[in-house]
């Protein structure tokens, strides 16, 4: 039971005057869907933010971006995929869990409109992730500020699935994929199949949670 | 016995050109059928009336009686859209419905007893929801189309059934506009009223006149020539307008849109029901039209947003002419009430959605933003793009743990794979490339057979030593990549 003084030091003496006593807000989190990726990230992916995750081709970035969306979308949220390369397979977005009507399928035609498609969207509200799926994500002048204004104003997550990292400061949480194994399955005289990878993936950059700190996600095909 | 209700504005063209200007109510306004000077006046307002300006004279004629004269083209667009609000209005009280070819909307009264307690809220309601879409209307129920008809034009009234013919009696023959010559034989006989003339023989005045003499006849006597004839409902909402001028900037003709939307909207909200499509047809001066669709993500009757739309769509893709006409449909859905739960996320608002669709595909191209939806084909990386809307939510899928999915090549690379023992060894192509380090497959993948797009493929999954895996597949001798595991 903490004692009368204990409970005045936390609520305020009578008298007490403080300016710029507005708190922030606790920030919300959007669950990835992965229990241990959850748990390295204090909850999932920070509401209201840019994220990122970048990796090498075959690191498994595309498959973790999918299942963060599948996630969202179970969760009930509206979710939208900002695709300028026109890389996303439903049949695959489908079998990773996704509800297909629940998202927003975008294919800009240049990475400069790809980023302003994903400022309309953030501005307008109500998505709760927003997915842009560059490989070289170069927003132009002034570009990651307004994306970052954007999204914290609507609080809709942005994640950004690119070859590298590169919106620096803006940027609430860095996830890099790196080394992976790949598995087969079979052997000779038998069937050989591609059955997965298991990727390590390392919190790059975090501004709540534990940088540095690195985990195996497996990943298997449908 | 039926009871028909009869809606009809007077001086319809000056009605449809004033909802079509409301700045032209207040003025004296004559319409001309073409134009210049000797153009012959088709309609004039009251003000214009009393300056002594009447249909027949010539424009020059109309304009040196009244020098303040404003002449207008007859604009037969707006003509029909201010028959089709009027239509709307009698739908929303009845289910019957015919409207007539000089404008005037005839519906079956007794279908409305359950919507108005009397016949004469019946004739109240529909000229207070005329008035909602920018008609000043009069209405009348009388026990046919002829008897209503007129006691609209007499000044909207009930005629109780059985007493059609007192009604009809003291009324002058000129209502009943007969042709020139039998409306001179008949003011040889002395017939100057409607009660006269209807106590004259039928067979006999059609001996003496003809089938349109008999037809007079019994239009006297408050009798139809055929019952009501109602007509399908339903289907786009239409306002057209012609322009005085041609317009080739973007802000007049959104300045015209405007009044066109409000008037659809007006329509639409008389059976609590939004637009679900915009159609926006423009009559360019190039004697080219300029036809597009907007889609909308959910129905809405919000104005400002249906504009926002229409400019999105004007601004990515502007008319190649200056624009002499627009019509615009708007096709009308029930607005969905959405249940949302207490701790669900809300989503985006519809009228939100519906402007941030039109932005991207006003960026991206209409066919590049939408929902994805899987084709039913055995197409490895088959794609289609679905209309996104708020709906329902669906079912969600059961959760799958992290999947490795295919990033699609679209179109599929060609690669030269050089080959060991009949198994794949090395790859070369277009930003890839390296040893085969692991390697599944080859599995047959046939399909569409049956169209132009058949195909049938030998398919591997190879892991090179770029580090890349990818899904490749050889179809007639020839190699290609048209996926990267990632």
């Amino acid at each position: 039971m903490p004692t009368a003084a204990a409970l005045l030091d936390r609520i305020g003496r009578p008298g007490d005057l403080s300016l710029g006593t507005a708190r922030p807000e606790p920030l919300g989190r959007l669950p990835t869907g992965l229990a241990v990726l959850d748990e390295a990230l204090g909850g999932g992916l920070p509401r209201g933010r840019i994220a990122e995750l970048a990796g090498a081709p075959s690191t498994g970035r595309t498959g973790l971006a999918c299942a963060i969306a599948a996630a969202a979308t179970r969760a009930g949220e509206t979710i939208a995929w900002v695709d300028p390369q026109d890389a996303l397979e439903p049949e695959a977005a489908a079998a990773a869990g996704i509800a297909l009507a629940r998202l927003l399928w975008v294919r800009p035609r240049s990475v400069s409109d790809a980023f302003r498609a994903a400022e309309i969207l953030l501005g307008a509200g109500g998505f709760g992730l927003v997915v842009l799926d560059v490989d070289a994500p170069r927003a132009g002048a002034g570009g990651w500020p307004r994306l970052a204004r954007a999204a914290e104003r609507t609080r809709s997550t942005l994640l950004v699935v690119a070859l590298r990292r590169e919106a620096g400061t803006f940027a609430a949480l860095g996830l890099e994929l790196g080394a992976r194994r790949v598995r087969w399955s079979g052997g000779p005289g038998r069937l050989v199949l591609l059955e997965g990878i298991d990727a390590r993936v390392t919190v790059a950059r975090s501004r709540i949670g534990r940088p540095g700190q690195a985990l195996v996600v497996r990943q298997a095909c449908a | 016995m039926p009871r028909i209700a009869c809606l009809l504005v007077p001086d319809l063209p000056v009605a449809a050109a004033c909802r079509a200007d409301p700045d032209l109510a207040a003025r004296p306004l004559a319409l001309s059928e073409g134009g210049g000077p000797h153009a012959p006046i088709v309609a004039a307002a009251a003000a214009a009336r009393a300056r002594g300006v009447r249909a027949g004279h010539t424009v020059a004629q109309a304009r040196a009686i009244a020098a303040d004269l404003v002449v207008r083209p007859r604009d037969e667009a707006a003509e029909r859209s201010a028959v089709r609000a009027l239509v709307d209005v009698a739908a929303s009280l009845a289910s019957r419905i015919e409207a007539a070819a000089d404008g005037a909307v005839f519906l079956d009264a007794a279908g409305a007893a359950h919507l108005v307690p009397s016949e004469a809220g019946l004739a109240t309601a529909l000229v207070a929801r005329a008035a909602r879409v920018g008609l000043a209307a009069r209405a009348a129920v009388g026990g046919s189309m002829t008897v209503a008809r007129l006691a609209a034009l007499h000044g909207g009234e009930v005629v109780p059934a059985g007493t059609e013919l007192g009604f009809l009696a003291p009324l002058p023959l000129a209502r009943l506009a007969p042709p020139s010559e039998i409306a001179a034989t008949l003011e040889r006989w002395g017939i100057r009223r409607l009660g006269d003339l209807a106590r004259l023989p039928v067979a006999e005045v059609a001996t003496r006149l003809g089938p349109a003499g008999a037809a007079l006849v019994r239009a006297a006597r408050g009798e139809d020539e055929r019952p009501l004839a109602p007509e399908a409902l339903g289907g786009p909402l239409e306002e057209a307008i012609g322009l005085e001028h041609a317009l080739d900037a973007l802000e007049p003709l959104l300045f015209v849109l405007r009044g066109l939307v409000e008037r659809a909207v007006a329509r639409i909200g008389l059976e609590g029901i939004g637009v679900a499509r915009l159609g926006l047809a423009l009559g360019l001066d190039d004697r080219s039209r300029d036809e597009r669709t907007v889609p909308l993500a959910a129905p809405t009757r919000d104005v400002k947003t249906l504009l926002t739309c229409l400019r999105v769509a004007l601004e990515a893709r502007p008319p190649r002419a200056a624009v002499e006409r627009v019509a615009l449909a708007a096709v009308p859905e029930r607005v969905r009430a959405a249940q949302l739960g207490l701790f669900s996320p809300a989503g985006p608002s519809p009228e939100r959605l519906a402007t941030t669709l039109a932005r991207l595909a006003a960026l991206c191209g209409p066919e590049r933003v939408g929902a994805p939806a899987v084709l039913d084909s055995h197409r490895p990386g088959a794609a289609a793009v679905a209309p996104f809307t708020l709906g329902a939510a669906p079912e969600p899928p059961p959760l799958t743990g992290c999947r490795l999915v295919v990033r699609a090549l679209r179109p599929p690379r060609p690669v030269e794979v050089f080959a060991d023992r009949g198994r794949p060894d090395f790859v070369r192509g277009e930003g890839l490339g390296g040893r085969v380090v692991g390697a599944a497959g080859p599995w047959r993948v046939v399909g569409e057979w049956w169209s132009d797009g058949a195909f049938a493929r030998d398919y591997y999954d190879l892991e090179l030593s770029d580090g890349g895996i990818y899904r490749c597949y050889r179809d007639d001798g020839r190699w290609f990549v048209d996926g990267v595991y990632d």
